[in-house]
């Protein structure tokens, strides 16, 4: 989401379904997507879980960089 | 020559119409390093105590700090501070631009001015000299018309002006200093202060680059910022502008909606920075954004200012005034329940043209909305102006009429706290005020640190003054360099969330004393580290300054501000929060059901007091750390001290 859109192959507004092989983790999915920077994941809302929590077949993950001001 | 300041303040006496020339010492630079903390120096010695905020004895000091000029990004900045009109505290405000280094390159670090001109003038700074010019032609106009004027009459188009719009004329208590018709130092009414001196601009041209030090060691420091850009998403940031970051605010349950009620907004998507990007920015249409919708401040590589133009319509806007920023798009979007992305533009437009505040003025509309919603104010107030939430057209209707101090403008050109007191009736149970300045567009409910910070911040409610929850654990290295290595889990709201918010304030205000962008250095998501920040002062000054340097920077400059207010009577009583963040949970989305809890929000205020080595019955700041920070001076030289600070 926001400034991380551009990295999203096809791109309806930020939002996209990803395949990925079984047993993939966060950090799976970031490098499938090319995300080198620091980002924020939250799965299904939940912005606790780690770089290699093991994601399952309908997850809802948000990748978003942090920015605080404005 | 000495590195990177001029070594001149120049001192302005409006009442006499006399300019004098001050060469302080390279001391004084190391102490204070510039903008806010400078300012402070002379507020603190020049304001008497209690003076009232249009006073000709009230003091505004316009500073750049000692990297203004230089070619890195993030450096063309400056801070006005003076007693603000919105809060009775102390008013503190940055800004961006072109001014700042071309104010350096004029021949001047700062500019402290007091005093009333009997008639409107202009400060005109050039080439190391300084004069102050007629500018009854130029009252009354709009920043846009009175900027043109200038560069015709000064015959050179390359001048940079800072000025005040027709509500700084107007003494409307949120109006800004605005440069560059579209840049502005935003907060706590300084545009006003300069508006009751009648002074209505300052215009600088010079050529008078600063020095640098150690040239080898500046170019790594330029360079690292291509090496930096894509790790820290600063590129995606340059694009994307703040306003990239209002669909995550509301995924997050942060973006205040419906006056702070909720941090959920469904229409998020007709107000972000993707939608502003694609189908608003100059130069959409043949996707030529880059070029033509992309603005920036001096040397600055990161580009992330906005340009946004309106051709026809209601809402027909001028490229010149810019475009909003994420604060902006939430005050007078999501907080007002509008999501017409034109009328939001226009009314940025607007506050840049008239010179306001446009966190205030749209949080001081949001606010008389709900009230309109409870019923508590009625068409018999706005004189028939509907002001319910989602009305567009009202919105941006009232902004005119705030600026204007017309018909119920008149009302809310006094801020929205003042507002509640005029009306009465209940209305102040809807403000979402600290110390009288409304909340920016980060939620305390959601980010709980800024809870404390929010109430505490001597110059009220801001969200540029301590990094945000999220960075602490997003950035474990950054963190570390400041001596920060224990996150937290999400909403905590304890002992170690505390000593983050304080030494990331205390590294803000070392950002806002040198006058630096808080989004080029920071301890997050900056694109510079707190350690490449002391290698670029130490780069430009040939100083061999460290971290803890650094931080005590800003920790004085902290203390300074807080103890203006000591001195002014103010307190812990004024370190509170809206009551609705107490008593009313937010509604819908991700933060649905999130609601401050009081004992626990006052043990860590008091734990932050405790921090600070602030008195927590008083809230003032110890004799002990006034003297240990070398502002010995400031309890001594202040009378209305002697009881306060001890």
């Amino acid at each position: 989401m926001g400034p991380l859109v551009d990295y999203l192959p096809d791109s309806d507004r930020g939002k996209t379904a990803l395949k990925l092989n079984d047993e993939s983790t966060i950090a799976d999915m970031l490098q499938k997507l090319q995300i080198k920077r620091k980002v924020v994941v939250a799965v299904n809302g939940d912005e606790e879980k780690g770089l290699d929590h093991v994601l399952i077949d309908g997850d809802e993950v948000l990748v978003f960089s942090i920015i605080s001001g404005g | 020559m000495p590195y990177g300041y001029t070594g001149k303040v120049l001192h302005v006496n409006l009442t006499k119409g006399e300019l004098e020339i001050e060469e302080p010492d390279e001391k004084f630079y190391r102490t204070y390093m510039g903008g806010s903390a400078m300012g402070l120096h002379y507020v603190l010695k020049e304001t008497p105590a209690g003076v009232d905020p249009f006073s000709p004895d009230n003091v505004l000091a316009l500073c750049t700090g000692v990297l203004t000029g230089t070619p890195v990004s993030g450096q063309s900045r400056l801070t006005s501070v003076a007693k603000s009109p919105l809060t009775g505290c102390i008013g503190d405000a940055q800004g961006g631009g072109y001014f700042p280094a071309e104010m350096k390159f004029s021949g001047f670090d700062a500019v402290i001015i007091k005093g009333k001109s009997p008639k409107p003038v202009y400060l005109w700074m050039h080439h190391g000299e300084a004069e102050l010019r007629d500018a009854g032609h130029l009252w009354g106009l709009t920043t846009g018309d009175a900027e043109d004027k200038l560069k015709e009459e000064l015959d050179d188009k390359r001048i940079e002006v800072l000025q005040i719009g027709p509500a700084g004329e107007n003494l409307v208590r949120f109006s800004a200093l605005i440069s560059m018709s579209n840049r502005a130092n935003g907060r706590t009414g300084m545009g006003a202060v300069m508006g009751s001196k009648n002074l209505k601009a300052v215009v600088v041209r010079g050529k008078m680059k600063p020095a640098v030090s150690n040239p080898e060691k500046f170019k790594e420091i330029q360079k690292l910022a291509k090496v930096n850009l894509e790790p820290t998403g600063m590129d995606g940031f340059g694009k994307y502008g703040t306003p990239g970051v209002t669909t995550p605010q509301h995924k997050a349950g942060g973006l205040p909606t419906y006056n702070f009620n909720s941090g959920n907004f469904d229409k998020h998507e007709e107000i972000d920075g993707l939608k502003l990007y694609n189908e608003h920015l100059r130069g959409h249409e043949k996707d030529d954004q880059n070029r033509f919708g992309r603005d920036t401040c001096f040397s600055c590589s990161i580009k992330c200012k906005r340009v946004a133009q309106i051709d026809e319509g209601p809402f027909k806007t001028d490229a010149k005034y810019g475009g909003p920023e994420y604060e902006t798009l939430a005050t007078f979007g999501s907080y007002c329940g509008i999501s017409d992305m034109d009328a939001i533009i226009h009314a940025n437009a607007l506050c840049n043209m008239y010179g306001m505040d446009t966190i205030s003025c749209g949080a001081t509309i949001a606010w008389a909305m709900e009230c309109w919603e409870e019923g508590k104010i009625t068409a018999e107030d706005t004189g028939g102006i509907e002001l319910q939430y989602g009305n567009a057209e009202a919105m941006a209707k009232i902004t005119e009429m705030i600026a204007n101090r017309e018909g119920f403008g008149e009302i809310l050109a006094e801020g929205s706290k003042k507002a509640a007191e005029i009306i009465g009736r209940g209305t102040e149970d809807y403000l979402i005020t600290s110390k009288g300045q409304e909340a920016p567009a980060h939620m305390p409910q959601v980010k709980r640190s800024l809870s404390v910070i929010y109430a505490a911040n001597p110059f009220g409610a801001d969200h540029e003054s301590s990094e945000h929850d999220p960075g602490y654990k997003a950035y474990p290295e950054r963190m570390k360099e400041i001596g920060l290595t224990n996150p937290q889990e999400k909403l905590a709201l304890n002992k170690e969330m505390m000593r983050f918010a304080m030494i990331t304030q205390h590294l803000s205000s070392a950002v806002d004393s040198l006058s630096v962008c808080a989004f080029v250095f920071g301890a997050s998501f900056q694109l510079y580290s707190p350690e490449e920040l002391v290698k670029t002062v130490n780069a430009v000054m040939g100083w061999d300054v460290d971290m803890k340097e650094i931080l005590e920077v800003g920790e004085r400059r902290l203390n300074m501000l807080r103890a203006f207010n000591s001195r002014e009577g103010v307190g812990r009583e004024s370190d509170t929060l809206p009551k609705k963040m107490f008593k009313r949970p937010l509604e819908g989305g991700r933060s649905d059901g999130y609601v401050l809890d009081e004992g626990e929000w006052e043990v860590a205020l008091e734990d932050y007091y405790r921090l600070c080595d602030w008195d927590v019955e008083t809230g003032h700041p110890s004799l002990r750390k006034m003297e240990s920070l070398g502002l010995g001076w400031v309890v001594a030289e202040n009378e209305a001290l002697s009881h306060a600070i001890t």
